[in-house]
């Protein structure tokens, strides 16, 4: 894992271009799928990008008995095979954060995959407030 | 690594690869019902087939069921003759006999030009077409809960001696892995009824939402070390208690850093 995915919720204005990149890079035949991330507020005029925190010894995985979430081990980042899952929900409801999601739209469970290594979210944020960067080696 | 040949263009394959997994990288469209990733392949729905042969068999070919077949060194695979496509039409066929009611049956027939079975429909036909998916499903699960109970005509998937399954956890992933959408649930209020039993469905502590089944539930507890605490809460909750205390972290460094 040479890279990672920084969220830095004291930057975070609460203005939802993170979800709108997420929902549109995710997009399947032309409908914008279910962001993965976006920002909640939890007092006045304060957010924080919630999104999958790509956990250690992660629940999800521990929980998908059909082996469809697996690790990444170049991004680091939990992702969710679509051929394997049954959308059983186990993953939905034994994340601890709630950051595995159903898209309802599509039909299907959703979680953040950091986009394969390069997070359209980081790339648009205006206030940096997420961030994807080169983290020192060893 | 191995190379073989579908339809005349040379293809790198690992060698003990499914036949329909090569095919279905090539984007070659072939049909299947009974194929999914999650359960190991059983060839039930036969819409898969292929015709294989090899160089030294002089000629002769064979049809065989393309997820059941192991990638072997200087295959040749057809995937569109005409008598491929002939066996196909009168497979789907006769699936549209037994489920003349199946939306994907009905598609699928229609790309291979039928529109009406030329055969004599099944009388109480249903649209469960036998594939095992939802009982494969189930025992990759870990539960065996449902199987095809009677033989012949009175075949049908089912619990033990056709009563509600009691090893059954109402996770619906049977439900959802049945290519033509047969098996029926209901979910209500607070409990959900699927193969003639009911569950309790677990309501989130803060929100009342329902979540999953409190079985299903107890089943990833205990077989997949995971807390039980996790369950208690739905995802909406969770997610807004992750930004409150993310949010409390960040005002605290705020005032220490000032």
């Amino acid at each position: 894992m040479k890279y990672r995915f920084i969220v830095d919720p004291s930057l975070c204005t609460g203005c939802r271009t993170c979800e709108l990149a997420c929902a549109f890079s995710h997009a399947k035949n032309l409908k914008p799928g279910r962001s993965r991330i976006y920002p909640l507020a939890h007092a006045k005029d304060k957010y924080v990008p919630v999104t999958c925190l790509q956990c250690d010894d992660a629940a999800c995985v521990k929980s998908c008995i059909f082996n469809a979430l697996k690790r990444n081990e170049e991004t680091g980042a939990i992702e969710l095979d679509q051929g394997r899952c049954v959308k059983c929900m186990a993953c939905v409801a034994a994340c601890p954060f709630g950051c595995a999601l159903v898209d309802e739209v599509h039909q299907e469970i959703v979680k953040c995959d950091l986009c394969k290594g390069d997070p359209a979210c980081a790339h648009f944020c205006p206030s940096k407030a997420l961030r994807y960067t080169r983290i020192a080696a060893g | 690594m191995t190379t073989i040949q579908i339809n005349n263009k040379t293809v790198q394959a690992a060698e003990g690869e499914m036949l329909l997994a090569v095919i279905r990288r090539q984007k070659i469209d072939i049909p299947a019902l009974c194929d999914h990733d999650a359960v190991e392949p059983c060839g039930s729905c036969r819409l898969c087939m292929v015709e294989i042969t090899k160089k030294e068999w002089n000629g002769w070919s064979k049809f065989v069921t393309s997820c059941l077949y192991p990638v072997e060194p200087n295959l040749i695979v057809n995937t569109h003759t005409p008598k491929l496509l002939e066996l196909r039409k009168t497979i789907l066929d006769l699936y549209l006999a037994r489920s003349p009611q199946s939306d994907i049956i009905q598609k699928m027939a229609l790309e291979y030009g039928i529109t009406e079975t030329s055969y004599q429909t099944v009388p109480d036909g249903d649209n469960c077409i036998m594939c095992y998916a939802c009982t494969r499903i189930c025992a990759e699960l870990g539960r065996h809960a449902i199987s095809a109970v009677d033989r012949g005509h009175d075949k049908v998937i089912s619990g033990p001696l056709r009563e509600a399954p009691v090893d059954c956890v109402g996770c619906l992933s049977c439900a959802h892995i049945c290519p033509t959408n047969f098996i029926e649930w209901v979910d209500d209020n607070s409990s959900r009824t699927i193969w003639g039993r009911k569950f309790d469905l677990i309501s989130c502590k803060s929100c009342g939402k329902k979540t999953i089944t409190r079985e299903f539930a107890d089943y990833l507890i205990q077989t997949r070390n995971i807390p039980s605490e996790y369950f208690d809460v739905c995802d909406d909750c969770k997610r807004s208690e992750l930004s409150k205390k993310m949010g409390k972290i960040v005002i605290q460094a705020q005032e220490i850093t000032g």
